[in-house]
């Protein structure tokens, strides 16, 4: 029977859930496998396991649960140990990396920060900036609406205007949250945002960081910012 | 028992649905060499769709329609800049004017027309995507 795993905490760990439904169809149920000062949280893992949906869930959903009782390194969705002795193993052989971790992530959480263009409020913005882009979008509407080489000539300068705003508000969003966590870590790439990035919040600063992105939200109203949080530290793993 | 802390604040706190955080938990987290992972084939499907401006001719073409239906002078989201931009297209208006009001009308109500059918076509665009709903879920 091969061992799934959720993440690791430390022994003292204040409560862990056990006995909570994990991952599988019956869900297969959570325990834990002691190492030294090490803790992981596995249960078995169900044959020909795949990403489905409610898989993935369980194992966030272990993982918020674990992390509000204190400090877990969530491990990535989808690691399979043979069986309990190899997380054993594991644990012995990286005991002290998993405790630096743990010290370091300590009442801490991730917040994911996505943001998009309002598609017209950026034009706007676009337009009200350059007087030749806001001359060519005239006079294409007055032709109703151009010829076709009229609207990929003003279509392309509009993309690249757009564009460079992309850059510049990435690095707004950046600055306008910097100072309200600790850590910054940037999200997965080519996932379509012009900002994905992952902040380390103190527990106790989570609002702080909230009413960052609120203030974010006012200044820029042509951006489309999406919170995500408090989740396990996924991007702060070390 | 909750298992998602509630959100601190109205507008401003989130939630983690699922599919919100998806990247995270497969992308993101710590990985042991010495564990099996699971195949990731068939994620692909829900992997978000691109967004940010991609410089191609359909990008392009959809640019030069948005600006032709942009009404810069009652947008929903009007941007600080605006009046000033507002004041200058009135000028440049008149200055069109010259050209003939027929046309102008004409051009007006096809305008209104193609407006019209777009809306109709176009689903509103969320502005946010928070869900209220998965969290219920994801509290006992």
């Amino acid at each position: 029977m091969t061992t799934y795993v959720y993440g690791i905490a430390r022994r003292g760990h204040g409560r862990l859930p056990e006995q909570m439904g994990g991952i599988g169809d019956p869900p297969r149920p959570v325990r834990t496998v002691e190492q030294g000062d090490l803790v992981a949280l596995v249960s078995d893992a169900p044959e020909g396991l795949r990403p489905k949906r409610r898989d993935l869930l369980a194992h966030q959903n272990v993982l918020a649960e674990a992390g509000a009782g204190g400090a877990v390194l969530p491990m990535r969705f989808g690691g399979v140990s043979a069986d309990d002795e190899a997380v054993r193993a594991v644990l012995a052989e990286h005991e002290e990396r998993y405790l630096e971790r743990l010290e370091a992530l300590d009442g801490k959480v991730e917040y994911n920060v996505k943001a998009t263009h309002d598609e017209e409020a950026v034009l706007h913005q676009v337009l009200a900036e350059n007087a030749e882009l806001r001359a060519l979008s005239d006079a294409n509407r007055k032709a109703g609406g151009g010829s076709y080489e009229d609207k990929l000539r003003l279509g392309e300068r509009i993309a690249a205007a757009v564009q460079q705003r992309e850059v510049s508000d990435a690095a707004l969003v950046e600055s306008a949250l910097d100072d309200s966590a600790e850590e910054r870590s940037p999200g997965p790439q080519s996932t379509g945002w012009l900002a994905n990035i992952s902040y380390l919040v103190p527990r106790d600063a989570t609002a702080e960081f909230v009413a960052a992105v609120d203030a974010l939200r006012e200044r820029a109203p042509h951006l489309v910012v999406q919170v995500h949080g408090p989740l396990p530290p996924y991007s702060f793993t070390g | 028992m909750t298992v998602v802390p509630a959100q601190q604040s109205g507008s401003g706190g989130g939630s983690s649905g699922l599919y919100d955080v998806l990247e995270l938990v497969l992308d993101r987290g710590l990985v042991i060499d010495a564990f099996v992972r699971v195949s990731l084939v068939g994620i692909e499907i829900l992997k978000i769709d691109i967004r940010v401006v991609v410089a191609s001719v359909d990008t392009y073409l959809r640019f030069a329609e948005a600006c032709n239906r942009l009404d810069l002078e009652a947008g929903p989201k009007r941007s600080p800049g605006l009046p000033d931009l507002v004041g200058e297209i009135t000028e440049s208006g008149a200055r069109g004017k010259s050209k003939g009001a027929l046309s102008g009308a004409a051009q007006t109500i096809s305008e209104a027309f193609k407006e019209a059918r777009s809306e109709g076509e176009e689903s509103p665009r969320p502005r946010s995507r928070r869900t209220t709903t998965r969290r219920k879920e994801e509290q006992e």
